[in-house]
């Protein structure tokens, strides 16, 4: 984690104190000391505040309108509607859409279907949210913005990296005693390649509120403002990585997938009162470990004493946390957001904000820690462009979650929170973006407003187990509280796309929901390095077994192997650091051969196929960037999924394992099988919508000539085209492949009874 | 008044005491920078923190919307109305610690005033007392008689108007806190004069009017003496780049109260 240098804001208010001292003496007289002064500096500094900053914009507005017009004319003269509103929600399925529709549950869409069309939405090769929202912001497919997966390997070193940013501590430093003191900024690079769609709208002065796009941190500059989205790091650097503090387990510091166990040790002392005196009963003191201390040579993460005070009755803890006025939590209810200032060195203070949950409190006392994030009102790294948006946000809506993945899956999964819990996190941060929302809404008149929802997505991989009764990962856990979790997620959805109608109603606005994908059961991983290995593919070191991240791979004898969601890397000569493939004809060989192979694998337990197909990159992509993109893309049958150990590259035993994870839903197959969705109040001209469509048919809707290398096309009325395609989708174009498993097989899609679609 | 007035000069002459009147830049600086502290506690406690907080926030927010939507002029024009409307929030919000913290921040620039505006007159120059007889009183201002010490001379014959003042024009011939004795029947007053030396509290004037809290230097006049006041002038002192005497006192004490208080807020975890 970098530390950001504190903000000059104090200096800043003592210069303007003083200047106002000099330069108007008179009131001076009038002064009765800081009670009056605090007064008077106040409302005095925020009246010249707002005078020269009015009036900087008044005297200029008509000098840049002036300018606007001379450069490019009215950017609105050609466009066919004032405003585009289109809101994400990420994963929302064409057919669970579809069923909810037809039960009556999700009345706005289907208002909204009517007005204009409900059809399903191409997604991208692979189909996942980095690479097919990376489409939707630029036009283009994946060997064109070169995200292919959220992890790739980095081809010199074969380890694991972040396919979309590049973090690096500052290049300069000064060195003071035991200080590091960087000099310049820290290097984080946005590594999606191409053009946001908005950016070339913005150069056109069409104003642009963009909100939680995923892959878009950093923020690049543009005429408009943003919000960035998944990819946001935590401040210890990672997607996410929560603190669990428990007195349950004896083995204290167990690290979780995607988080951290601190044990709270009971000893006779724990016995008083907390620091601030307030309560009463069993103490615990810990620290909360936060971002790495980057101006400290010695490095080491920061820390912060926190005390757990049990109250008397049991029925509440009293948490008290250095810098944080103490706050009492009572179980299953979050805190609010609290911010955390973690000291770099003197002077030099990291925020970062989190949220508590008392998991339980009695016998035994468990408490749970968000991630720790970055700070909206004093980001330690870029979220927003411009950096005041955040601030900005933070002061209208209050302190807001801005973790790319800020609903805690892992938490879930490692069942440190339990499903009650995860839903009122997914709903408090669903709140939170809401209010962003109708901020965007109202404030923008004229021009684009996109934001995106992640409840549906998330909710979905949490809680697919519920629809299908025989789910492996159903085992020892709920299947029936939480059975309509997934619908509520619709409903919500729903909910707000009837607000928005409302909202929209009488202007001329043009409203899109899409989704970047839809949705369909895991139940069984494929660990391909496992099956590489069975057929000799893939070879490990003599006399070693796999870990994580290809570790003791011999990539002397290694031919491919697989890393991420996506599938299969070719250890290419010229490409990888110890690349043994040739190009050429033994390329092309082995790529073939594998796809045969993978194409006609079976899973041994079920006897079904696993794969649906799989595509070569050489020859699916045309991009300049298709050389990075994985050779092999894996299309996964329903039901199948590259397992949690093949992702991180590990080497498993087995090549199919059940997934008992609560994480039971997914899109990482063949996308065919999770096409998204497109409601719109406008017509299109095509049966098949396509997600890489939406940047070039917005431009257009704006009559703004898209660049050349956007590969999309205009699906709405367009010259002499006309807008044929409109309501609800006929139920023969739902793809009827992605239904899952289970209660979804007994779905009466057309209306007809007993008739199951699943198969 | 008077008991008032003895506390604070008590309470000041003890803290003065280790550095005396030296540098005035710096004994103000200090004296500013405790008013400031003193000031951040008070207004800590009187003042509805998380109000003032959310409506600078509320402000903020507003100026910001001018910055970032600053092509929509009716939203700049909105915001600025509302930055105004909850300017005069925030100024409410201030009643109350202002109110509060006026009367002791009153006292403490008083006793700056009475320590650091003005400066001991110099050997040989000359000054004019002047004094004030009460409004209906009995005694007559061609009564009045001063008795001066050694080292203090009468320069011309005192000059008594109608309007019960009366003037003697002194000249000081040697460094010292002279004490100047003025008779009115069997009334007396006594008034300090301070002359040459180093620079410490000069006793201004001596009134018997709620003004008195004004000039700690001296003890108030007694409700039931005939005098009203009796004045000596001083020259003031000189402050560099800043204006001289009082005023040079208040604008240090707003700048280095208000820059301490904003610079410690966060230590004392106030909003201001």
């Amino acid at each position: 984690m970098v530390v950001a240098v504190k903000s000059r804001t104090r200096i800043l208010w003592v210069t303007a104190l003083f200047s106002v001292a000099v330069l108007f003496p008179a009131p001076a007289s009038a002064y009765i000391g800081p009670g009056a002064g605090f007064a008077f500096a106040g409302s005095l500094l925020v009246l010249v505040a707002t005078v020269l900053l009015a009036g900087v914009t008044i005297l200029t507005w008509p000098i840049t309108l002036l300018y606007r017009l001379m450069r490019v004319g009215n950017p609105y003269k050609n466009a066919k509607t004032r405003r585009v509103v289109v809101i994400g929600f990420d994963g929302m399925d064409p057919k669970m859409a579809f069923r909810l529709i037809q039960e009556g549950r999700l009345p706005n869409l289907k208002r909204l279907a009517e007005q204009g069309v409900f059809r399903t939405l191409e997604t991208t090769t692979p189909s996942m949210s980095p690479v097919a929202w990376s489409t939707f912001a630029t036009g283009v497919d994946a060997s064109r913005h070169r995200i292919f997966d959220f992890i790739t390997r980095d081809p010199c070193t074969c380890a694991p990296i972040l396919s979309s940013t590049d973090i690096r501590a500052a290049k300069r430093s000064l060195r003071l005693g035991r200080y590091v003191i960087p000099i310049d900024q820290p290097r984080i690079k946005l590594l999606q390649r191409s053009e946001w769609f908005w950016k070339h709208l913005g150069d056109k002065h069409i104003a642009s509120i963009i909100q939680r796009v995923p892959i878009t941190f950093p923020p690049k500059p543009f005429n408009g403002l943003m919000l960035s989205g998944m990819c946001v790091p935590d401040m210890r650097g990672s997607q996410g990585t929560f603190s669990f503090f428990t007195t349950r387990s004896e083995d204290g510091g167990t690290a979780f997938e995607g988080g951290e166990q601190t044990l709270l040790r009971r000893t006779d002392k724990n016995k008083g009162i907390g620091k601030s005196g307030k309560g009463q009963g069993e103490r615990f003191r810990t620290r909360i470990v936060g971002p790495e201390n980057t101006m400290l040579k010695t490095g080491g993460r920061m820390t912060l004493p926190m005390t757990l005070t049990v109250a008397e009755d049991s029925g509440s803890v009293l948490v008290e946390v250095d810098g944080l006025d103490s706050f009492s939590l009572k179980p299953r209810v979050y805190s609010f957001w609290k911010r955390l200032s973690f000291r770099a060195m003197p002077g030099v203070k990291v925020h970062g904000i989190a949220r508590f949950y008392l998991v339980e409190v009695g016998e035994e006392i468990s408490l749970y820690l968000t991630p720790i994030q970055i700070d909206p009102e004093n980001p330690a790294m870029p979220i927003s462009h411009p950096k005041a948006y955040s601030i900005y946000l933070a002061k209208k809506i209050g302190l807001f979650g801005t973790l790319g993945l800020a609903e805690d899956t892992w938490a879930l999964n490692e069942r440190v929170i339990d499903e009650q819990a995860f839903l009122q996190q997914a709903n408090l941060l669903y709140e939170e973006r809401e209010k962003m929302f109708w901020d965007a809404l109202q404030k923008t008149k004229r021009g684009l407003v996109t934001t995106v929802f992640d409840t549906t997505d998330r909710v979905q991989h949490m809680f697919y187990r519920y629809l299908d009764p025989t789910h492996p990962a159903n085992e020892g856990k709920d299947t029936t509280e939480h059975r309509d979790a997934i619908a509520q997620a619709y409903v919500q959805a729903d909910e707000l796309v009837g607000k928005t109608l409302a909202a929209i109603g009488g202007t001329d606005t043009t409203l899109c929901v899409i989704s970047d994908h839809g949705f369909t059961n895991f139940r069984r991983g494929v660990n391909l390095n496992a099956w590489m290995r069975d057929e000799g593919y893939l070879v490990l070191k003599e006399g070693t077994t796999s870990g994580d991240w290809l570790e003791n791979v011999d990539w002397a004898k290694t031919r491919a192997f697989s890393l991420g969601l996506a599938g299969i890397f070719i250890n290419r000569k010229g490409r990888e650091k110890c690349g043994i493939v040739a190009e050429g004809e033994e390329y092309r060989t082995l790529v073939t051969e594998i796809q045969e192979k993978l194409e006609a694998l079976k899973d041994p337990k079920t006897g079904e196929s696993a794969i649906r197909s799989v595509d070569i990159a050489e020859s699916f992509f045309d991009g300049p960037y298709r050389f990075d993109a994985p050779d092999l893309m894996v299309g996964y049958d329903v039901g199948y999924r590259s397992s949690w150990d093949c992702a991180k590259g590990a080497v498993t035993q087995e090549a199919f394992v059940d997934n008992t994870k609560s994480w039971s839903g997914d899109h990482c197959v063949d996308p065919e099988i999770v096409p998204g969705v497109l409601f719109c109040n406008r017509p299109i001209v095509t049966d098949k919508p396509r997600l890489v469509d939406m940047p070039f048919s917005i431009m257009k809707l704006f009559g703004q000539e898209p660049p050349g290398y956007m590969q999309g096309r205009m699906i709405f009325a367009d010259g002499e085209k006309m807008a044929e395609v409109f309501g609800v989708i006929p139920i023969d174009q739902l793809d009827q492949r992605g239904a899952v498993q289970g209660t979804m097989a007994h779905v009466d899609w057309a209306g007809n009874e007993n008739e199951s679609v699943a198969s | 008044m008077n008991a008032l007035n003895h506390i604070t000069s008590a309470i000041f002459d003890v803290l003065m005491a280790p550095w005396g009147h030296g540098v005035p830049l710096v004994d103000l600086s200090l004296w500013s920078i405790l008013a400031a502290v003193l000031a951040l506690v008070v207004y800590k406690r009187v003042s509805n923190q998380e109000g003032i907080a959310r409506t600078k926030d509320k402000i903020k927010m507003h100026l910001m919307e001018i910055r970032l939507w600053r092509h929509d002029l009716g939203l700049v024009f909105a915001s600025m109305a509302r930055i105004l409307g909850n300017n005069a929030i925030y100024i409410a919000f201030n009643l109350v610690p202002m109110f509060v913290l006026g009367p002791p921040m009153m006292v403490v620039l008083f006793q700056l005033e009475a320590n650091f505006s003005h400066a001991p007159s110099p050997v040989g120059t000359v000054n004019t007392l002047r004094v004030t007889l009460t409004e209906g009183t009995e005694a007559k201002v061609t009564d009045i008689t001063l008795e001066l010490p050694p080292g203090v001379l009468l320069d011309a014959p005192p000059v008594r108007t109608p309007d019960r003042e009366a003037f003697w024009r002194l000249r000081a011939l040697a460094p010292g806190d002279h004490v100047l004795i003025l008779r009115a029947g069997e009334q007396t007053l006594s008034k300090g004069w301070a002359v040459g030396g180093e620079h410490r509290k000069v006793p201004i004037k001596r009134t018997r009017s709620l003004e008195a809290l004004l000039y700690p230097g001296e003890a108030g006049i007694p409700a039931d003496s005939p005098f009203y006041s009796a004045e000596l002038t001083y020259p003031e002192r000189d402050f560099p780049f800043l204006p001289d005497g009082e005023m040079g006192i208040l604008v240090i004490f707003m700048i280095i109260s208000l820059v301490a208080a904003y610079s410690l807020k966060g230590v004392f975890g106030v909003s201001l």
